[in-house]
């Protein structure tokens, strides 16, 4: 099997996998412990995990929280945002583009009372940052818009939206989870007051995310945002009771290394990947007419790829191609279009008709040249199936 | 969706592919439409009482591919009156369709039916 899928998971590099295997074993303590060494080892590696993923991001260690993972820092951003100022603001903004894990808290939060406008993206996924402007009022609490979209890669003006939503006294919250460990990231340079992450997307174990939680800055002269979320876990008050709950030391463990490989071999795995996208793009408009890239090219996850094959049925792809393993436009097995596709105005028939394709760290060349060569013969079947 | 090895068969290495051209014993009978997003046509050969030749066309999912391609693989060499044994619950246990996906056996099913009911009135018109 050949995997193309590195947006919906990535394995576990064997130098996290390592990393990892103590905090299962003999080092098993856990973090809140106080008394005693077994929890002293586990919370000392709690904390230089805490810093190692603060790095990535350009963050001090204290204003990561660790989670589950991101549907959860993502929930606590947003209704912990929402509960703190509520009584003070009563809207929210975001992008109809983004993750359920965004969109559902937002519903559920509008079917509370909250006022929430979703706007919508041009037909490459990026927002219209004029548009967003006349979005955002005194009345935002806070504006979410995801950093590096899951399906389609686009790239968001994240700073620029950020500054958007801190003119008008809004906080600021991206879903950075694809972006983080692929593309530079820093939380300063964004102003970003609440950013989530998660470790299964960059090569660590699932179960275990964190969100960035900005803390007012000491600085002299610095802004006083004061980004005070409601936890939305009750019981012990860990994580500077923002999250409560026994904390997932190996799985956290785990996340640090990653995000450490992540930092310091981002650059060149940036290149390689990006260089093997284009090779399968290539390779796919060389050998079949009828390929439309979806999102742009230009603002975008190197090793992301979204293409739509005219005259397919995509779920009848995605099976044909048996040993690659890539998704479809389908968002689920009653043939539902992908949101994100229909949101760049795509029909629902083409929408279906598309494939992700995630390139990863181990993904080679001969993987890429075989998976082209794979796809055009199976589109060519199809297409040579149909009776339409 | 978990398919079936019945399924996965047909829809990889796909029988009975293509179209009849128009002649005598030949009918075609289609289903669904582009907007509902499953089109299945079977084409069928009758010569006297025997459906001598079967083919499929699709555009739908991996169930109607395999679908159609099982009706078009019980259909050949099958005697004209047998063919009316043909039904989508037989579709259904045979590749295992699970019940979201029992539709597409309706739509064969379906197509089949008509396309052997319109090549038996070529052959009868031929007759006459």
């Amino acid at each position: 099997m050949i995997y193309l899928d590195h947006h919906a998971t990535t394995p576990v590099d064997a130098r996290v996998l390592e990393a990892m295997l103590p905090y299962f074993g003999e080092r098993f303590g856990n973090a809140a412990s106080k008394q005693h060494a077994f929890g002293w080892a586990a919370s000392d590696a709690v904390e230089r995990a805490r810093k190692q993923v603060a790095a990535l991001i350009g963050a001090s260690g204290k204003d990561v929280i660790f989670t589950s993972g991101a549907t959860e820092a993502n929930n606590l951003a947003i209704k912990g945002a929402a509960t703190a100022r509520q009584g003070e603001r009563d809207h929210l903004v975001t992008v109809a583009t983004e993750h359920k894990a965004v969109l559902d808290p937002m519903g559920r939060l509008a079917r509370a009372g909250w006022t929430v406008t979703v706007l919508p993206v041009n037909g490459a996924g990026l927002i219209d940052l004029n548009e967003l402007a006349d979005a955002i009022t005194e009345r935002t609490a806070l504006v979410s818009v995801m950093a590096a979209n899951n399906e389609i890669g686009t790239l968001q003006p994240i700073k620029d939206a950020a500054a958007l939503a801190h003119a008008k006294g809004a906080w600021f919250h991206t879903d950075a989870v694809q972006a983080v460990g692929k593309v530079p990231f820093d939380v300063e340079a964004l102003d970003a007051d609440l950013v989530s992450m998660t470790a299964h997307k960059l090569y660590g174990p699932k179960g275990a995310g964190a969100l960035y939680v900005r803390r007012p800055s000491t600085s002299p002269g610095a802004g006083k945002r004061d980004v005070k979320l409601v936890a939305q876990l009750d019981g012990g008050g860990h994580e500077r009771g923002l999250r409560s709950g026994t904390l997932n030391v190996p799985g956290i463990v785990g996340f640090g290394q990653a995000a450490e490989i992540a930092r310091t071999e981002m650059r060149e795995e940036a290149g390689r990947t990006r260089a093997l996208r284009d090779r399968l793009l290539q390779a796919l408009r060389s050998k079949t007419d009828g390929v439309a890239v979806n999102g742009t090219l230009d603002a975008r996850l190197p090793g992301n790829l979204n293409v739509t094959f005219a005259g397919v049925d995509g779920e009848a792809l995605l099976v044909s191609l048996g040993d690659i393993a890539v998704s479809s436009g389908a968002a689920c097995t009653a043939a539902e279009p992908s949101h994100v596709l229909v949101a760049l105005g795509l029909t629902k028939d083409r929408a279906l008709a598309s494939l992700r394709f995630g390139i990863g760290r181990a993904t080679t060349q001969v993987e890429v040249d075989y998976a082209a060569a794979k796809v055009s013969e199976v589109v060519a079947r199809l297409r040579q199936m149909s009776p339409v | 969706m978990d398919y079936s090895d019945e399924v996965l068969t047909r829809v990889r290495a796909p029988q009975r592919v293509g179209a009849l051209p128009a002649g005598p014993g030949v009918g075609t009978g289609e289903s669904g439409t582009l907007e509902q997003g499953t089109v299945i046509r079977i084409g069928v050969r009758v010569s006297g009482e025997r459906i001598v030749e079967a083919r499929f066309k699709v555009f739908g999912c991996s169930a109607a591919i395999a679908s159609a391609s099982l009706v078009a693989e019980w259909l050949e060499h099958t005697p004209v009156a047998a063919a009316a044994m043909l039904t989508p619950e037989r579709v259904v246990q045979a590749l295992q369709l699970a019940p979201e996906r029992e539709y597409v056996a309706r739509m064969a099913v379906a197509a089949a039916r008509d396309a052997v009911a319109n090549a038996a009135e070529v052959e009868s018109e031929k007759s006459t």
